[in-house]
């Protein structure tokens, strides 16, 4: 690498920061943020009601870990996290445009590629913010007598690594859909919950096409139970492999959210 | 004075729809008002020669370097958009701050450059509280605050003064004016005339998508003269004070109204009429209700320039 080419990058990853520590704090800051923070601490309230039930009636219940990989992990995988990269994804490029903000980036000296990856550096990071306190606080509820063993951080700490990797990738997917959809939420929804929720069932290869796949990947299989179904994974790809096309998708979305961006001549007018 | 800014053969189209037409320029410093009826084409040279939009044919050159995908000249560039648009949830201070983070600076640099950004723009005392709390007087100075704090050699500015009061409007023109003292050059556009001649004397008259003309402002002044202008009166006694100025051969026609109480009428010589009407009113102790002229306004001026 040449020192010019050394120098262009170090000014791009600059840019990159730069950009990450304004809309980081816009991100914390945004009215929404209060509004996701709530809805992602949905499973800390569903946890604390499983908690009181088994303290207050005669019956055990289900066992803590049992609970935990069946109710709370699922309500974040299959719901939270698809929603937060929704909305945070898809208004990294759309929150400027519709808002007509963004004759105020595109006439700063950062590259245009620089203002998509640090908005969603930014966003991504606020998000993993919001899911890591509420996994870790129904992790508590759920596991307060067991919080001295050491066994129980491991499985806590897989599920998390799951879930920011769930971030990321659908963070990038949905910043892909954000730079060159107008209904960008619309459309994501139907991904979300349309394609990614059938598609990870299918038989056979298919359900590689699904981003859930290659997060389910990483979980445990559960015992049979009334929600196994949902866990069920028929050819579970490799960890090693699952990691590699997730960040493969990443980078993918990532690079042509700014292409789309950097070329797309967006419309601010009325 | 060696131009600034050159485009050359420079248009616009957005599908089938023109949005600017074969446009050679160079803009020197000093003030240029950028002058024309809504949806003239104004807002589309401004994207162009910011680089927010690529041109369909035709180039644009700013100190002599090319603007699409040159970063680097931002840093030369203040650009106030038209659009009454922020980030809402963020304070003026907040705003501005993380405007000039974008630009590069150092956190005391920014620090001080927004501080005095906002003092020229009199928000300091404002500056804690969040944009959309701001009048729109406020939320307009802001804009340009962003726009020169970081001090550029060029600064864009898209209908600064639309949707200001008065005073408002007084006291942008005054900071405006201030940066042709310090040689900057400095674009203004705008649909109203008036607001163009406080500013400067250098316009560019653009007109569906194309430079009508350039030059100094007396020439559109001179167009406006000799315009066909309508003026309508409402008084107490319209068709005695409309027989006295039937003699005058700057009156062309006159419509009395369907009330008994207004009339039109039509004048190739706006002041010459004015000065007349108002010394016969004087004279005759006349009740009038209003004066108002119906087409005193630059897209009549263009649409009898251009022939409709």
């Amino acid at each position: 690498m040449t020192p010019s080419q050394r120098a262009g990058i170090g000014s791009f990853l600059r840019a990159v920061g730069r950009v990450f520590a304004v809309f980081f704090r816009q991100g914390r800051k945004a009215r929404r943020t209060r509004f996701f923070f709530l809805f992602s601490f949905l499973p800390v309230a569903v946890s604390l009601v499983i908690k009181f039930n088994q303290v207050f009636s005669d019956s055990p219940g289900r066992e803590a870990g049992y609970l935990f990989t069946n109710l709370i992990m699922l309500f974040y995988l299959q719901m939270i996290i698809l929603i937060l990269a929704l909305f945070y994804g898809t208004s990294v490029c759309s929150e400027e445009v519709e808002g007509k903000t963004l004759p105020y980036l595109v006439t700063r000296p950062v590259p245009k590629p620089a203002v998509v990856l640090g908005k969603y550096l930014a966003y991504t990071v606020v998000t993993i913010g919001m899911v890591t306190l509420g996994l870790i606080f129904s992790f508590i509820v759920l596991n307060v007598n067991r919080l001295l063993d050491p066994s129980v951080y491991g499985l806590l700490g897989r599920y998390l690594g799951v879930l920011v990797l769930g971030l990321i990738a659908y963070g990038a997917f949905f910043t892909f859909l954000g730079s060159f959809l107008r209904r960008s939420i619309f459309f994501g929804l139907l991904f979300s919950f349309g394609w990614e929720n059938v598609v990870q069932y299918f038989p056979g290869s298919t359900q590689r096409l699904a981003i859930a796949h290659y997060l389910k990947s990483f979980l445990p299989a559960g015992p049979p139970g009334r929600f196994s179904f949902l866990t069920f994974r028929l050819e579970p790809t490799r960890t090693g492999v699952a990691l590699l096309m997730l960040l493969v998708i990443t980078a993918a979305f990532l690079a042509l959210a700014c292409l789309f961006f950097s070329k797309k001549e967006y419309n601010v007018e009325d | 004075m060696t131009a600034v800014i050159e485009t050359a053969k420079l248009s616009k189209w957005y599908g089938n729809v023109l949005g600017l037409s074969d446009v050679s320029l160079e803009i020197e410093p000093g003030i240029t008002g950028l002058l024309g009826p809504n949806g003239a084409g104004k807002s589309t040279f401004l994207k162009l020669i910011t680089g927010q939009i690529k041109p369909s044919i035709g180039s644009v050159r700013i100190f002599g370097q090319k603007v699409q995908n040159n970063q680097a000249l931002f840093s030369r560039i203040g650009f106030c958009p038209e659009h009454d648009s922020f980030y809402e949830d963020m304070t003026g201070w907040v705003f501005l701050t993380s405007l000039l983070k974008l630009q590069g600076f150092s956190p005391p640099e920014i620090q001080s450059r927004a501080e005095k950004a906002l003092d020229i723009v009199e928000l300091a005392a404002d500056k804690d509280r969040l944009v959309r709390a701001y009048s729109r007087g406020m939320r307009q100075r802001l804009k340009f605050a962003q726009a020169i704090a970081h001090d550029p050699e060029i600064i864009i500015l898209d209908e600064p003064l639309s949707g200001l009061d008065p005073l408002g409007k007084r006291k942008l023109i005054r900071l405006i004016k201030a940066y042709r003292e310090e040689g900057k050059t400095v674009i203004v556009s705008s649909h109203v005339l008036p607001e163009i001649e406080a500013l400067t004397r250098t316009i560019i008259l653009i007109h569906q998508g194309k430079v009508f003309a350039k030059g100094d402002i007396h020439y559109i002044r001179d167009l406006i003269e000799t315009h066909p202008h309508m003026v309508a009166v409402r008084c107490s006694d319209p068709r005695g004070l409309a027989v006295q100025l039937l003699g005058e051969s700057y009156v062309l026609k006159v419509h009395f109204g369907a009330d008994g109480k207004s009339f039109l009428v039509e004048t190739n010589n706006r002041d010459r009429f004015f000065a007349v009407l108002l010394s016969l009113i004087v004279k005759s102790r006349m009740e009038v209700e209003e004066i108002t002229s119906p087409d005193d306004n630059l897209q009549a001026v263009f649409d009898y320039l251009v022939g409709k």
